[in-house]
């Protein structure tokens, strides 16, 4: 498991640019599932039988969240704007990746504690410096250009990983774990592991997906709040916990259940996230595409979400790659 | 050229203020067999004597600091994560979110605080306090991470080091950089015998020096430091203080010293003739061990050469290597001839 999610912890991949993965897909995958990719950048696994009427989607997105080129001045400064929800709070200081023609590291800018007693955070006063000259920065790096946070892939104590991407690379680990899980397995249904584009900035992938593919039911796979201070323990389950199964009025009663049927099943262990309303995940697209597609949510414990620093535990993504084989083996909650 | 895989490794050993050992044995394996006399004091300064061709008029002391800002563990949580103070001067923009290495078996953890998607607008806008950021190393209790770290270790950044297209990113150019002139003099022919210190504790308040320069008992001295360049495109240009690719900087003041007059206009001189690429301080901003060696006993006059370096006490830093020659050039021209003033 980790060396599936050190593979998909890539400095590529941020919303719009997923493509950039699927050699990474087609490695991990390849032998055992045919590979396809769409107008929105989905990357598409598909396992199992066609001959049935039964079509499960199991979708994890697989963008990362970062910046995007604006403006470069003429000392060289290159101005970025967010794609996706990042926590302005981690960039002060912070190294980059810009993935321009050529690879080029930059900080972004921020005031000394001789100068100043802090930065003012805001979407509109994010600086990379990349310390070369005018000429040459423009040379390698053109407007619309991605860049990511670098952060190196960390072990922490107790089988966690520290990186950046762990939302939802850690997803798609899973994916990519349960695929393998079932490879040696006649599937009762026809199964396609979506890796969605663009959920950081509007679950798009997931919507068209979702409309081209016209399962019959979905599980989403996202990371979810892991407990830490400031986490109310009702938003939140426990890193290491097993994993967390979402309850919400958007969702599926009979995929939920059979999820929590089948963790008892396997003596696994998991917390529940109630939600009141929609869940803030690629489920709140899918289950309302066509006619509507019944659909469930599980979570890799995830803490300081979209940050450089998430952490999650293998342990969680293993159990949970585990109940996402049953659940396809069994052919789904909704046998006809 | 300067020795760049030698800054790399000063650079990449971990050594906040009082936990400066890796830095020292380095250092030390590095210039014992160019050094005519090596002593450790009881602080843990390294003074060193290198015979040069003449005995000096004046005897100088070079200086420059071999500890790092970073923090340090005050408390572990009953859930394992530890709370953790400055050392030295880091602004609450720099720590959240940072990996960093804890105690000497560099323990990996991360700068933690309240997820973005559970803040308050306002929250939202400023980086948290310091001292509500945890560092969360993996373990669930407070017995787990007692197997791993304890009050006391040392916390360091974990950043990584570049050093392409003339410029080196990285943590702990201040005051690495010195220490690289430092040795770099050490191992090149010198005109007269000079002392040099590779002192402890600058961020913490320039205690290192302050017993250097009692110890040394200099007439002069030089410090060669790693000033902050704030020429950032949102910084007005009177408050650059300083840029990074102008060359060495030459200063005037700053918070800590008035520096010789006579010198500071000597190493502009020095540097005109040299054709090195100067410049000085546009704002009296920051301060460094000359603060403590020039008011030394009965006053040693003193001037400070730095590198200007953008992101100073924090994770990642950035400076240009020509400026960085740019340095040990008039470091080297200056040596020489401020003896003979």
């Amino acid at each position: 498991m980790k060396t599936i999610l050190k593979k998909l912890c890539a400095d590529r991949g941020v919303s719009g640019s997923e493509t950039e993965l699927l050699p990474v897909i087609r490695d991990l995958i390849g032998d055992i599932a045919q590979i396809t990719t769409d107008n929105s950048g989905n990357i598409i696994a598909s396992m199992g039988t066609h001959n049935t009427d039964k079509h499960i989607l199991i979708d994890a997105h697989i963008d990362r969240i970062g910046l995007t080129v604006t403006y470069i001045n003429d000392k060289g400064f290159v101005k970025a704007e967010p794609v996706g929800g990042i926590d302005l709070r981690s960039l002060p200081g912070s190294t980059v990746k810009i993935l321009g023609s050529e690879e080029t590291t930059g900080v972004i800018c921020t005031m000394p504690p001789h100068l100043s007693d802090g930065d003012e955070l805001s979407r509109d006063r994010i600086w990379i410096d990349t310390g070369l000259p005018a000429e040459q920065v423009k040379k390698q790096v053109s407007l619309g250009d991605k860049a990511v946070l670098c952060s190196s892939f960390r072990e922490l104590i107790g089988n966690k990983i520290a990186s950046s991407a762990l939302d939802n690379r850690s997803g798609c680990a899973v994916l990519i774990r349960c695929a393998r899980l079932l490879e040696n397995e006649t599937l009762p249904c026809r199964v396609s592991f979506v890796f969605s584009s663009q959920e950081e900035t509007g679950e798009l992938g997931a919507g068209t997906s979702a409309f081209s593919l016209e399962p019959d039911e979905a599980v989403v796979i996202d990371v979810g709040f892991a407990s830490q201070e400031g986490v109310p323990p009702e938003k939140s389950g426990k890193l290491g916990c097993g994993g967390i199964i979402s309850i919400s009025p958007v969702l599926s009663k009979q995929v939920t259940d059979k999820l929590i049927d089948l963790a008892a099943r396997l003596s696994m262990k998991y917390d529940f996230e109630v939600c009141g309303g929609s869940t803030g995940t690629n489920a709140d697209r899918i289950s309302a595409s066509r006619g509507g597609v019944r659909t469930g949510v599980i979570s890799v414990p995830c803490k300081n979400m979209h940050t450089t620093t998430e952490i999650v535990s293998l342990d969680d993504m293993e159990r949970l790659s585990e109940l996402l084989k049953l659940y396809i083996m069994e052919g789904g909650a909704c046998n006809a | 050229m300067l020795d760049y895989d030698l800054l790399k490794r000063l650079c990449t050993c971990c050594g906040i203020s009082g936990d400066e050992g890796q830095v020292r044995s380095l250092i030390i394996n590095e210039i014992r067999p160019f050094a005519d006399e090596l002593s450790v004091d009881n602080l843990g300064n390294i003074l060193v004597l290198k015979k040069g061709r003449k005995r000096p008029g004046k005897k100088l002391l070079i200086s420059a600091h071999m500890d790092e800002v970073g923090f340090i563990v005050t408390h572990i949580t009953g859930d394992g994560l530890l709370k953790f103070d400055c050392v030295g001067g880091i602004n609450d923009s720099a720590a959240f979110s940072k990996n960093v290495f804890v105690g000497k078996d560099k323990v990996p953890g991360v700068v933690c605080a309240k997820p973005l998607h559970l803040l308050k607008a306002d929250e939202k806008k400023k980086n948290p306090p310091i001292k509500d950021l945890l560092i969360d190393i993996g373990a669930e209790s407070l017995d787990e991470a007692a197997m791993y770290v304890s009050c006391g270790d040392s916390i360091v950044f974990d950043t990584m080091y570049e050093n392409k297209d003339g410029r080196v990113i990285s943590k702990a150019i201040d005051d690495r950089f010195g220490c690289l002139v430092l040795i770099e003099l050490i191992k090149s022919e010198l005109e007269y015998d000079t002392w040099f210190s590779f002192v402890v504790q600058e961020e913490v308040g320039l205690r290192g020096a302050k017993c250097a320069a009692f110890t040394v008992a200099p007439d002069c001295a030089l410090v060669i430091e790693a000033t902050t360049a704030a020429d950032v495109p949102y910084s007005e240009e009177e408050n650059c203080v300083c840029h990074v690719g102008g060359g060495a900087v030459v200063t005037f003041m700053d918070r800590s010293t008035i520096y010789d007059r006579e010198y500071y206009l000597t190493a502009w001189e020095m540097a005109r003739e040299l054709g090195i690429k100067v410049q000085t301080k546009t704002r009296i901003a920051g301060g460094n061990d000359a603060g403590a060696i020039h008011s030394s006993r009965g006053g040693v006059r003193t001037l400070a050469l730095s590198v200007p370096c953008r992101y100073l006490h924090a994770g990642a830093s950035l400076a240009s290597t020509e400026d960085m020659e740019a340095v040990y050039a008039l470091a080297k021209a200056v040596a020489g001839k401020i003896q003979t003033l």
